[in-house]
């Protein structure tokens, strides 16, 4: 069970631009990916719009497989860009294990 | 009745149709030709590819016009498909319409038989068909006065358009509104989707260009109570409303005040009827979606009228003095119902189809609300989004920009709506909302909220009464059903009664008015030239075999259609032609045989018996 928390696009946007909400789940992305990997994107960009922060966080190393082949993006019909997504979660994920470090040290 | 009446005509023409292959695969149409150029009266047979061409038709025009023929008989496909087809060729030749007769050989017979069997069957139907057209008569279609004059049942937009197109095509009109108020479901909207036009404004435009038109009154606070008559010529009755007590004028009611009296009866003389009586929204179950154990979860239609009155605390909705922080949309309330899954009605019924609207107006609410109230959270949870028509599907893209979050579920699976336990974490909210969600990959998702709206559909008005006593067909989803969904989509099958609106289907108000501007403009051209033209297959009485009896009276089954007249002191029977609809019925029980039908009478039908059962080599 997943607690909604819509505020966590807010927090996102910090890291990039705000266009999440705009994807409708099509699946578009997930077909066009050069990695062949359970829906990535497009899991990614849900995560984001439930504001399941905790399993970004938790699968944030998997952001790097991305080529930034910028396909997603081109084919995506609701111009939510995934692919900048993408470039934002990686922003946020740094930042969130910049802050454990410190914590840990 | 003349003595030429049982005459028999000696010059039948006969045209075989090939079908292109779809008769003459399996019926010898050339044997057919042959032998039926052999029967007595035949003067000239003919084949061709397909009939319905215009080569085809040609052939029967110049042997009308050589005068080589007086009557005819076409062998093809279903009379429905081109008995008028042919009689209008008759008629371009200058001669009778009805001169003409019909021999199916392709549904009754090359689609259903091979070989032999199929030829012997189509020279037997052929055969039937000359011994009837032998005896064919011309005749003149009923001619019935019309008044140009319509009535409107129902005041929604639907009908109020409807008024409005027919005043405007030079018809007088009656607007019956059983309510007192005009504007239906549409004047209880606030803005509307997809272009978010005040409902107020387009109700008060149209409602007070028609109160202001003369040649329209408008009844409200009123029913139809009495329907005879036939088409062009309806007597209606109508009768105010009673607030349910009855009382009669100047009797005080307790807390409502002094009783004005119902006016009497009136009636109305028309010449056609528009049903534009409408939807009633779906009333959802106790429970369902916790509707009526939470008050926190209200349907659409209640949502948008408290939602006229939001007021705004730091760009967060409040309704009610209630701060708003989190909306959960369910679509898809009591329509698209599905046997096994969800529950009847009290009546066993259930609401398989889609209302259509409900998208669409949901997807407007939860923009207006993201637009005016950003502190307010939007969670619209769908099966599918169907926002269908023009500018409708931007709607959809407009609630995502505008930050709305969708959910989708399976009807097996629905959303739950729980009160939330107490201290629960992120659970501030007095309700909760659970869902198995099909884009979070069929995890259950849960959401807090304050408000959950249920998006609840149409469901056809209750008009039992008016449908019992106009006999007007009704669907398996319980709307006003049309003769044809493409080809017919306005007309009922009872004559010169129309539909408009969402009596017939759930439809937007754009869709609303087109069909009502639709049936308005079939009524005005079927009601303009102030007559009509029935069919003249109606029963004829000969008063000189006429002994009175009343039998055919009492077996006829159309109300008012034969009538015991006097006639130089002795009782006779006379068909009122308008209302007769050629049954028969009164055929088969007159003691004398006096009564008959036009077009199919017994001599008829016992010269194709005859040919039936004549063996035709023997008869050539
Ligand atoms: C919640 C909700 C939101 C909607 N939002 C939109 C929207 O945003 N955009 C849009 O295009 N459409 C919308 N619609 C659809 C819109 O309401 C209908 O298209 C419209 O009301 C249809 O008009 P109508 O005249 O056919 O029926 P109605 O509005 O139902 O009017 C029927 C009239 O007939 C009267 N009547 C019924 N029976 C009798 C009788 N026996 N004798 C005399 N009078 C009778 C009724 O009193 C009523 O006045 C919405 C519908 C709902 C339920
Ligand atoms: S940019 Fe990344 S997520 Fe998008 S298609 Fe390329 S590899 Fe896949
Ligand atoms: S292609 Fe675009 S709209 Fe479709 S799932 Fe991917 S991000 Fe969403
Ligand atoms: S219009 Fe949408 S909400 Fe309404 S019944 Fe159809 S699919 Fe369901
Ligand atoms: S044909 Fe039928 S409807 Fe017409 S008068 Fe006879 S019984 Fe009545």
């Amino acid at each position: 069970m997943t607690l909604v928390t819509p505020d966590f696009v807010e927090e996102l946007q910090q890291y990039g631009d705000d266009t999440v909400l705009r994807c409708f789940n099509c699946g578009t992305c997930v077909a066009i990916c050069p990695l062949i990997n359970d829906s990535f994107p497009r899991r990614l960009i849900r995560y984001i719009q439930i504001g399941a922060r905790d399993r970004i966080l938790a699968g944030g190393r998997d952001l790097w497989q991305c080529l930034h082949c910028g396909l997603c993006s081109r084919t995506c019909p609701r111009q939510a860009d995934p692919a900048e997504v993408i470039l934002s979660l990686k922003r946020l994920v740094l930042a969130a294990w910049r802050e454990e470090d410190t914590k840990n040290v | 009745m003349t003595a030429s009446k049982h005459q028999r005509s000696d010059r039948v023409g006969v045209y075989i149709c090939y079908c292109g292959g779809n008769i003459s695969d399996h019926v010898d149409v050339e044997k057919v030709r042959a032998d039926v150029e052999k029967i007595p009266g035949v003067a000239v047979a003919r084949t061709n590819m397909f009939m319905c061409s215009d080569p085809g038709q040609e052939l029967i025009i110049e042997d009308l016009r050589q005068g080589r023929i007086d009557r005819v008989v076409v062998a093809s496909c279903a009379p429905s498909l081109h008995e008028t087809t042919f009689r209008g060729a008759i008629t371009r030749a200058g001669a009778n319409p009805y001169i003409y007769e019909h021999a199916n050989i392709r549904e009754h017979v090359s689609w259903v038989l091979h070989g032999d069997r199929a030829t012997a069957k189509a020279e037997k139907l052929v055969a039937a068909a000359v011994g009837k057209a032998r005896l064919l008569e011309p005749l003149q279609p009923i001619r019935v006065e019309a008044r140009r004059h319509v009535t409107v049942i129902g005041g929604g937009i639907a009908g109020l358009k409807a008024a409005r197109v027919l005043a405007d095509r030079g018809l007088e009109v009656v607007l019956i509104e059983k309510s007192p108020f005009l504007g239906g479901h549409v004047a209880r909207l606030d803005r509307v989707a997809p272009h978010g036009e005040k409902a107020a404004d387009l109700v008060a435009e149209l409602a007070r260009s028609v109160l202001e038109d003369e040649a329209i009154t408008v009844l409200t606070r009123s029913q139809l109570v009495g329907f005879d008559g036939y088409v062009g010529n309806y007597d209606l009755r109508v009768r105010a409303v009673s607030d349910g007590d009855g009382e009669g004028q100047g009797t005080y009611v307790p807390f409502r005040g002094v009783s004005g009296g119902t006016p009497p009866e009136l009636t109305i003389e028309t010449g056609a009827i528009i049903m534009a009586t409408g939807f009633r929204s779906y009333r959802p179950r106790r429970g369902e979606y916790g509707h009526g154990d939470h008050a926190e979860v209200v349907t659409l239609p209640e949502f948008i009228r408290r939602f006229s009155m939001a007021e705004s605390a730091d760009g967060t909705l409040v309704l009610d003095g209630r701060i708003i922080r989190s909306i959960a949309m369910i679509h898809c309330v009591g329509s698209r119902q599905i046997p096994g899954i969800h529950e009847e009605d009290a009546e066993g019924r259930l609401n398989e189809y889609c209302s259509r609207v409900c998208c669409s107006a949901v997807l407007h609410a939860a923009c207006r609300i993201r637009e005016r109230f950003p502190g307010t959270r939007v969670h619209d949870l769908y099966r599918d989004i169907r926002t269908y028509g023009r500018d409708q599907e931007e709607l959809y893209q407009r609630a995502s920009g505008a930050g709305v979050v969708f959910y989708r579920f399976s009807p097996e699976e629905p959303p739950r709506v729980t009160a939330a336990q107490e201290g629960a974490a992120g659970q501030d909210f007095p309700l909760r909302v659970t869902v198995r969600d099909g884009l979070t990959f069929g995890e259950e998702v849960e959401m807090g909220v304050d408000l959950v709206v249920l998006a609840t559909g149409m469901e056809a008005a209750q008009v039992g009464d008016l449908v019992a006593m106009m006999k007007l067909p009704v669907g398996s989803d319980r709307f006003l059903q049309e003769v044809h969904p493409k080809l017919a989509p306005v007309e009922s099958s009872v004559a010169g009664v129309f539909l408009a609106g969402t009596a017939q289907a759930p439809m937007t108000i754009g869709e609303a008015c087109n069909g009502a501007a639709a049936a308005a403009v079939k009524a005005a051209s079927l009601l303009g030239r102030g007559y009509l033209e029935l069919d003249p297959f109606v029963a004829e009485v000969d008063p000189d075999l006429c002994q009175g009896t009343g039998d055919c009276v009492r077996a006829c089954l159309a109300e008012g259609a034969l009538e015991m007249v006097e006639e130089n002191g002795h009782a006779r029977a006379r068909v009122v032609a308008a209302r007769c609809l050629g049954c028969g019925a009164c055929v088969a029980v007159c003691p004398t045989g006096a009564i008959d039908l036009k077009g199919w009478s017994l001599k008829q039908y016992e010269a194709m018996v005859d040919m039936i059962v004549a063996d035709l080599a023997e008869s050539t």
